[in-house]
């Protein structure tokens, strides 16, 4: 367990970047201003060090605590920043690995690191109890859905097409996509690029359409309700396209209540979004000719489902009743 | 009529699809603020009013094949929906009257709702 745990942080440690870690906007100061103004700031916001910038946004020096002290014994904490800031500051890269900066921490002592981008703007700050946070934040993603991965794998569901019973072959799929859960603001995005693949593959635009909207269902219930990573798989043929979507989240507790047209539980800040009429799963079984859907509470759900087309003359409605 | 009419029917800000709006026909419109009710019950080539202004406006009228959305009650449309729009092609409206009162005005000039609830 212990050895898991080591090797888990290092694959960690070197796949993190310093970017994913910094805190972003950081305050600055211009180097008109007086020193007293630093160490107002250092004070009010309890950090050790604030970087000084250009009009432009470029790094030019760094008043440090040190800095500070030196200042006070000296008499002159009402200069301006610019006579005595560090100007030759070590600074990170938007890119470097997380181990880099650890590097830099033993190496030159220091509390804090700006983060400057190509042109020398300053983009960030690291700290080392950023690095931290960032190693537990991502540690915790991944062990929590390496575990429920594990439960939605264990049933035989994951292997087979849920329609047809067929065994699935993922890694062959002719598209994939990752859900980002994490923003509600990308719900969505993988419906429009599966929609553009299968333009692209020059399915019938009616059906690409019922397809899209299906999915766009679908991927959506994943990033409000799942709290879950998921993906998106499809699968094409000559007169069928097979959409499956799964997450390893918190399941429907009732499916057949939740495919009920206007029951939701969704909460109140994704119906602002335009979400969660209790619309999602009618709409996927409306655009689809054939839907099957399976979850436990705690382990996903897989919604799969099968749209047939012919090259010409697809009708491009909701199959049957168009007015429900 | 065309998109530019629209506009000038809804004395509108055109936020994105300037160098369109003359060229696109606007027949039918779908008024909602769910973007699944949306999606459930439109047409191709339909024009989306909605009194949302996320990201998720212009993702929708572009799952739906629609013609353009117009942004009603709304002060300001965030950027990100700006530059999504801008992106994925679609014509973005902006405009100060109420839902009722712009579907109002327009389908008294003519525009119709979508064909399966005619």
């Amino acid at each position: 367990m212990a050895e898991d745990f080591i090797t888990g942080l290092k694959q960690i440690i070197e796949h993190l970047k310093v970017e994913d870690i910094m805190s972003q906007d950081p305050q600055t100061l211009t180097p008109e201003k007086t020193l007293w103004h630093a160490k107002e700031i250092m004070r009010l916001r309890k950090i050790s060090g604030v970087p000084i910038v250009d009009e432009g946004g470029k790094l030019i020096g760094i008043v440090s605590i040190e800095d500070i002290i030196i200042a006070l014994e000296g008499g002159y904490i009402r200069d301006p920043i610019k006579e005595h800031m560090t100007r030759n500051v070590v600074y990170l890269q938007p890119h470097d690995n997380v181990e880099t900066a650890m590097e830099y921490f033993e190496r030159y002592g220091f509390g804090r690191f700006p983060v400057l981008d190509r042109e020398k703007k300053l983009v960030g700050v690291v700290t080392k109890e950023d690095i931290l946070r960032g190693i537990l934040k991502w540690f915790s993603t991944v062990y929590t859905h390496d575990e429920r991965r594990n439960n939605v794998l264990e049933s035989d569901y994951y292997y087979r097409s849920l329609i047809t019973g067929e065994p699935l072959d993922k890694k062959g799929a002719d598209f994939a996509f990752e859900i980002d859960y994490t923003d509600v603001n990308l719900a969505g995005v993988g419906a429009a690029k599966l929609k553009s693949f299968l333009t692209e593959k020059g399915l019938p635009s009616d059906t690409v359409r019922r397809i899209s909207i299906a999915t766009y269902e679908a991927e959506t219930n994943v990033v409000i309700h799942s709290g879950s990573c998921g993906v998106i798989y499809c699968f094409l043929s000559d007169s069928s396209v097979k959409v499956r979507v799964e997450d390893y989240g918190k399941g429907i507790e009732d499916v057949e209540l939740a495919m009920q047209e206007g029951y939701s539980t969704a909460p109140d800040h994704v119906r602002e979004l335009g979400f969660g009429a209790g619309m999602g799963l009618a709409n996927m079984k409306r655009f689809s000719d054939k839907m099957m859907i399976v979850s436990e509470v705690g382990k996903g759900v897989i919604v799969e489902m099968l749209f047939y087309f012919e090259r010409s003359g697809d009708s491009g409605n909701p199959k049957g009743n168009q007015n429900p | 009529m065309t998109l530019k009419e629209v506009a000038e029917i809804l004395d509108a800000e055109v936020l994105t699809g300037h160098e369109k709006l003359e060229e696109i026909e606007v027949e039918r419109v779908a008024a909602a603020d769910m973007m699944s009710d949306v999606l459930a019950f439109s047409q191709p080539r339909i024009l989306l009013i909605t009194g949302l202004n996320t990201p998720q406006v212009p993702r929708t009228v572009s799952i739906v094949d629609g013609v353009g959305a117009v942004i009603v009650r709304k002060h300001m449309v965030p950027q990100t929906t700006i530059d999504l729009a801008k992106a994925l092609g679609i014509p973005l409206l902006h405009s100060k009257f109420s839902m009722f009162e712009a579907c109002g005005r327009l389908y008294i000039r003519g525009l119709k709702p979508v064909e399966s609830l005619s």
